[in-house]
């Protein structure tokens, strides 16, 4: 699986969650971060894990993932952390 | 997104099936706490790590929170009570659980207890206390404080500047649902426990204060009211204990559930 794919595959769930908050035409690129750019909530990284879940299985487990790091690194966390986290879960 | 009509509210919650449990596995039901809170804090800090444990685990928002619908009136301690008590029924949870309850969500879990002992095996309160008049001032004091300090933008500009946006927006959540529901009036209103309710709370209950937390005045507070708890201190922290001190309080829950387990086990 490649770099692009899984961005693409990230995107296409960002906008289903960025959706509710009438947002559906935000650049998204490998530094785009969750929080700053992005303004998501926590619970918005809730909903991001059950997608995850649902489109490459129970191993690429966002909530476990994220239990390992600092408050800090979660709060920057960008579209690309999460796209190299995918890519080693599903290689 | 998983969701359950509670009490005819909408709420979202989020299971974590035990990985390769051993018989049937105990079951952690974690309660976040109040205004900018949700099941957030527990799915990105404890869940997984107690499901990799084998501990089942549940986490919900409390009404007016995460993706829970959010009523206008309806925020006494009896409704948080009674949304526990519908949910477990609604998922058909019958054992006793072991409740972990961050900040306001302890207070619940104290409350849920007290009126329903035979769900509870055991409690583990992060920075929480029982709903006492003690509580009640400070809660009081507390919400009041959020609704004249929050709403001012020079307050949500400091807060963005020194702590960064998240925190400012947190913040601005928070007022969000203050300012659209009763709960500043109804939360503080309880029902309060009395001292000879709090005596009744006979599960074993573990205490997770920060030093400089909310309790800092009084570090024992919860447990010399209550018959059989125990209080572990996590020094220099603040009342963010939970996302702050994740590492710690995983360590701590997960060596009392298997403590607690245990003893049911053998018995």
């Amino acid at each position: 699986m490649t770099t692009t794919t899984v961005l693409d595959e990230l995107r296409s769930m960002l906008v289903r969650v960025l959706d509710q908050y009438g947002l559906d035409d935000v650049e998204i690129t490998r530094e785009t971060s969750f929080h700053d750019d992005l303004g998501l909530e926590s619970i918005d990284l809730v909903t991001l894990g059950s997608l995850l879940v649902e489109h490459y299985g129970e191993h690429v487990n966002l909530a476990a993932h994220l239990a390992e790091l600092d408050i800090d690194r979660v709060i920057a966390l960008t579209v690309g952390d999460l796209a190299d986290f995918v890519i080693a879960r599903v290689a | 997104m998983a969701l359950l009509d509670v009490n005819g509210l909408r709420t979202h919650y989020q299971r974590m099936p035990a990985k390769n449990p051993v018989g049937a596995p105990p079951l952690a039901v974690c309660v976040h706490g109040l205004g900018y809170d949700s099941l957030a804090s527990f799915y990105l800090t404890l869940a997984a790590p107690l499901a990799e444990a084998g501990i089942d685990v549940l986490t919900y928002d409390l009404r007016a929170h995460g993706r829970t619908e959010r009523p206008a009136t309806g925020y006494t301690l009896k409704d948080f009570v009674s949304d526990l008590a519908a949910l477990l029924d609604g998922l058909g949870v019958d054992q006793p659980v072991h409740l972990v309850g961050n900040s306001f969500g302890g207070t619940i879990a104290f409350s849920f207890a007290a009126a329903h002992p035979h769900r509870v095996r055991s409690i583990v309160s992060i920075e929480a206390e029982p709903a006492t008049e003690p509580w009640a001032d400070k809660m009081g004091r507390t919400l009041t404080n959020v609704v004249d300090e929050m709403g001012k933008e020079e307050n949500l500009r400091w807060l963005a500047e020194t702590f960064g946006n998240h925190h400012a927006k947190l913040a601005r959540a928070a007022h969000g649902i203050i300012r659209s529901t009763s709960i500043v009036e109804e939360v503080p209103a309880g029902p309060l426990l009395t001292a000879l309710d709090l005596q009744g709370i006979r599960c074993p209950v573990l205490s997770i204060v920060g030093s400089e937390g909310f309790q800092q005045d009084d570090l024992t507070a919860v447990q010399d009211a209550l018959p059989n708890c125990r209080t572990v201190v996590i020094e220099g922290q603040n009342h963010s204990v939970l996302v702050e001190r994740h590492r710690t309080v995983r360590e701590l829950v997960l060596d009392w559930v298997a403590e607690h387990d245990g003893e049911r086990r053998a018995a």
